[in-house]
Formats: structure tokens, sequence, C-alpha cells
């Protein structure tokens, strides 16, 4: 499962990014997450707020901080 | 070795009689409902209106609204604001945001009502409204051309945008948004005393150093430190050193030092609203309409609060707290810096360049403000610092305009996402429209009546409808 998280290095956007490796983590999920810093590469994706949370390259959040369960759920842990 | 000691003094003066002054009852509320803006209010709420097919107006006010609602700091700005342009309502409405958001977001809107009084923060709010909504007509006006071939060019995916904003949230920060009014507003049933009793302490001598180390100078503008701020200084430090913890790790779950933080932000703010002033031997405490307003909305906040998830209390504490860590310590040492300059400008100097409404000096005004970059909020300090100093408050609105939206960081940002040419030209229109809106108002507080003023406004308003009306005709059809 490719996870990517989009943000600019905002405090949110880490603490999405971390947030997201610990609920993977925890869940024993074998994911690769990638940051995506870059405004040209997250204007591609249909958001226009930052954090936004991508799996598989569907946009699950955008523009908030999701709750840990949100986060397990659309990784699909359980 | 005088000048430099007394340069210290001005300096931590200045600091202490704003720390006492200013910051409590308006920027500590103001702190917690920019966390509440930044972790209740679903962006998308106020986004979905931006998509690249709304209407116009809608688009334009929108961008309004983000403006003050989302973007509390610079880090929120730049992505939104390359989202709207790129994907979203295009060029004008873009502008719009980035014109609007430093002037009118809750921090530095309640932070100049206090400092410089309400007049200002309401010729901020309008002037920055107009001028924003004309400025991003006149972009959008400019380039509709170039914005009409870039646009078909990048038909992207529609963005997903949907969900408002649920009630409980909006009773939320309706209830913090009166806590801050309570606090600042000077209305007469606020500072009307229902009862006061004596404490029997001696103050005097208390106060008497105090005085000596922190000196009222009503010439220079300089506020004295009296016993209670001196007290509410004492509580702020005690506050942050439960807050790091408290606060600052919240999101990891709730921890011993949190209701600790809150319990005392809480017991600061009503003693903060609370009147105490020395009276001969003993101290007189005087409980006023503002203390129990201060204290009921304190109170209300308790019952609101438990309506929500753990999960989102936690969010809006820790943006609180983050918002708290970016702007506050830059916040102090401009505030301190100020003082250490206002002891070497003289006020002739001020009174000469910008004593008066013309034309060179609203200039002036602006051209001080492009070319001085001040962290976020140190523009007030600096503003107030000119006002005691003799500034037409023509010429300070003009810098209070100029100052947050242009300076050579904004600029560049901007060029690399919307190029150079477009750039300059916002530039330029931001020069130009801080001019005259520092004109107006100088004119206004002038005396220059609202008969002749109003018609100028309200000329200036139809022609940016008929703006509209133009683009929207213009428009190609979907």
């Amino acid at each position: 499962m490719l996870i990517k998280i989009l943000g600019t290095g905002c405090a949110k956007c880490q603490r999405l990014e971390q947030l997201t490796r610990e609920v993977a983590a925890e869940a024993g999920l074998a994911v690769s997450i990638e940051h995506v810093r870059e405004m040209d590469k997250i204007m591609a994706y249909p958001v226009m707020s930052t954090p936004a949370l991508v799996v598989d390259d569907v946009v699950k959040s955008s523009g908030r901080m999701p709750s840990r369960e949100e986060i397990a759920d659309w990784l699909g842990a359980d | 070795m005088d000048l430099l000691l007394a340069a210290m003094q001005s300096g931590a003066a200045s600091l202490a009689s704003y720390l006492a002054a200013h910051v409590l009852l308006c920027l500590v509320p103001a702190f917690f409902i920019a966390g509440a803006l930044s972790a209740l209010v679903p962006q998308q709420s106020i986004v979905r209106f931006l998509g690249p097919d709304a209407a116009r107006w809608k688009s334009y006010s929108a961008a309004a609204g983000a403006g003050s609602l989302l973007a509390v700091c610079s880090c929120t700005v730049l992505p939104l604001f390359a989202g709207i342009y790129k994907k979203g309502a295009g060029l004008g409405p873009a502008i719009t945001f980035l014109f609007f958001a430093p002037a009118a977001n809750i921090l530095a809107l309640s932070y100049t009502g206090v400092a410089l009084g309400a007049q200002f923060a309401v010729a901020r709010i309008v002037l920055a409204l107009c001028f924003g909504i004309g400025i991003g007509l006149l972009m959008a006006l400019l380039f509709r051309k170039a914005e009409a071939t870039r646009r078909a060019a990048d038909a992207g995916p529609a963005f997903a945008g949907d969900g408002g904003i649920p009630a409980r949230n909006l009773g939320f920060l309706l209830a913090l948004v009166a806590l801050l009014i309570a606090g600042t507003l000077k209305l007469d049933f606020l500072n009307a005393a229902l009862f006061s009793f004596n404490l029997p302490w001696d103050g005097r001598a208390v106060q008497a150093t105090l005085d000596r180390w922190v000196p009222a100078n009503p010439a220079t503008g300089a506020e004295g430190l009296s016993l209670q701020g001196l007290l509410l200084i004492g509580l702020l430090l005690l506050i942050g050193a439960c807050a790091r913890r408290g606060l600052g790790k919240v999101d990891e779950g709730f921890n011993r030092w949190t209701p600790a933080a809150l319990a005392l932000t809480a017991l600061t703010l009503v003693f903060a609203a609370l009147a105490l002033r020395s009276t001969g031997d003993q101290l007189l405490l005087t409980v006023t309409g503002r203390t129990v307003a201060v204290a009921g909305l304190t109170a209300l906040l308790l019952p609101l609060a438990r309506r929500f998830d753990a999960w989102d209390m936690q969010q809006w504490l820790w943006e609180t707290w983050r918002f708290v860590m970016q702007i506050f310590p830059l916040l102090v040492v401009g505030v301190f810096l100020v003082g250490v300059i206002r002891l070497f400008i003289q006020p002739e100097w001020v009174q000469v360049v910008a004593g008066s409404n013309t034309v060179l000096a609203n200039l002036a005004g602006v051209v001080f403000g492009v070319f001085m970059y001040f962290p976020t909020l140190v523009e007030v300090p600096v503003a107030k610092m000119f006002l005691s100093l003799g500034m037409h408050p023509g010429p300070l609105i003009a810098y209070l305009m100029a100052d947050p939206e242009l300076s050579l960081q904004s600029i560049l940002i901007t060029t690399a996402i919307i190029g150079k040419l477009r750039t300059w030209t916002y530039v330029g229109l931001v020069a130009l429209f801080s001019t005259l809106a520092g004109l107006a108002y100088g004119a206004w507080v002038d005396g220059a009546a609202a008969t002749t003023l109003l018609p100028a406004l309200a000329g200036f308003i139809a022609l940016l409808a008929a703006t509209l009306y133009a683009i929207e005709r213009q428009r190609p059809p979907h």
C-alpha cells in the first residue's frame, strides 16, 4: 500500500505523517509512506488545502487532521 | 552606558506594559479562537465555494471569508493561495484572499482593536475588504486573456469539496468570540462597577517601585505598570510553564498539566477583568460587569467543550499552543525593540514626514510598510509607537494596509506562483490602494464629512459592481 502525505512542511502536516506511521505500525501493516512537499506535485491531486492524506492515489482527507480511527479505517487495519 | 541602560529600560518597560495591558483579555482569547478556527473549521466548508465554476460574487466573498477564517499563519496562506489560483476560482479571488488574509485574521484584528482603538480595527477590515476585492477584480480584468488560455489548458480533475461546519463547532466558536468581545470592548455596562470591597493591604510601596521602574509618560505614549499588571505577568509566566507540557503535548492525550494550564488561564482572564486600585493604605477590589461576563462565558465553555470528542479538543488545544509558540516569541522581541527604538526617534521627524494627511505622507507610510518587514502582529506596536509620536491616522492606516500585504518575502512567494508581471502589477495596485485608503481614512478623521466620503465610497463600490458584471458577461460559457 502506498500512502502519500501532501503537505508544505506545516506543523499539521508533520503531525499527520507521524500519526499515520503510528497507526500503520500498530496494525503491523507493510506500507510505504511518502511525504510530498513540492507545491506542483501537491497540486496534481484534487486538493486545495493541506495537509492531505492519499492512500493508493485516492485522496482520503484534506485540509484537516483526521483522527486515529479514521486513518486506521482507510488503511484497512482492524 | 547611561544611554544603553535607558534603552534597555525603555524596552523592558514597553514589554511589561504590553504584557499587562494588551495581551490578556485580547490576545489570550484570540489565540484560543485561532486554534479553534484551525482545528474545528474544516477548510472544505469554505473552500467549496472557491471551485472553478463558482459564481463570481460567491467566490470573491468566499476568498475574503477564507482569508479571515482559515489563514491565521503564513503556512496556511501559501498552499491556499496556490490552490485557489491553480485549482479553484482563479487569479482574482486568489489575490483577494492574499490581500485580505494578513489584515483581517482574528489575531490581527483583535490586537489592533485593543492597542490602537476599535476605529482602527474597523477601518482596517472595511478598507481591506473593499480594496482586496477591488484589486482582485482589477487583476482578473487585466489578465483575463491569459487566464482564459491557462484555464483551458489546465482542466484538472474536479476537486472534492464537501462538508459544512457542525452546529456545536459554531456554538463553541461563538462563545469564544463572545469572550474576546466581553474582555475588550469598552461599553458602559461592562465597565460599570457592581460592588467592591477593600483588601487590608498597603500597596503603595510596591506601586511606587513599579512607577520608578516603568515610568508612565503620556507624552510618548508609554504606559505604566500597575500592581494588577505585575500579578498578571506573573500569572502569564505560570500559564506558560504549565502549558509547555499541558498544551504542547496534548495531542498524545490529556495529561495532568492540561487542566492546570486551562484553569490558570481562566483564573487569569477573570482576574484581568477585575479592577484593582490602591486607595491609601488599602486595596480596592471592584467587580465590574466585565468580570461577571468574562467569568460567565469562561464557565460556559466547559459544558460546550464536553460535547466534543476528546480528539477534537486535543486538536484545538494543540493548534492553540502551536500559534502561541509561533507568534508570541516574535511579538515579545518586537515589542521590546519598539520600546528601545522609541527612545531614539524624535517626534518632530515623524510629524514633519507624516504629521498631516497629505498624499506624500500617505506614500511615506506605504513605502515604510513595504521596506520594513515585521513578523505577524508586530506591525501593531510599531503603529502604536508612530501614533503616539504624532503620526496622522491617515498615513498610519496606509502603513497598516501596506506592511502586512507587501514585503520582500511575500513578493518572492507570489512571483513563484503567478509570475513576475502579475506580481509587480499586484504590488503596484496595493501601493496605490493603500495610499488611497490612508487618504480616505485621514480625511474622515479630519472631519471631512461623511457626506463627501460616502458618495466617494459608494461610487467606488458601484465601480466594483460594474466590473464584476463586466467580467461575468465576458466569461466563456462552460
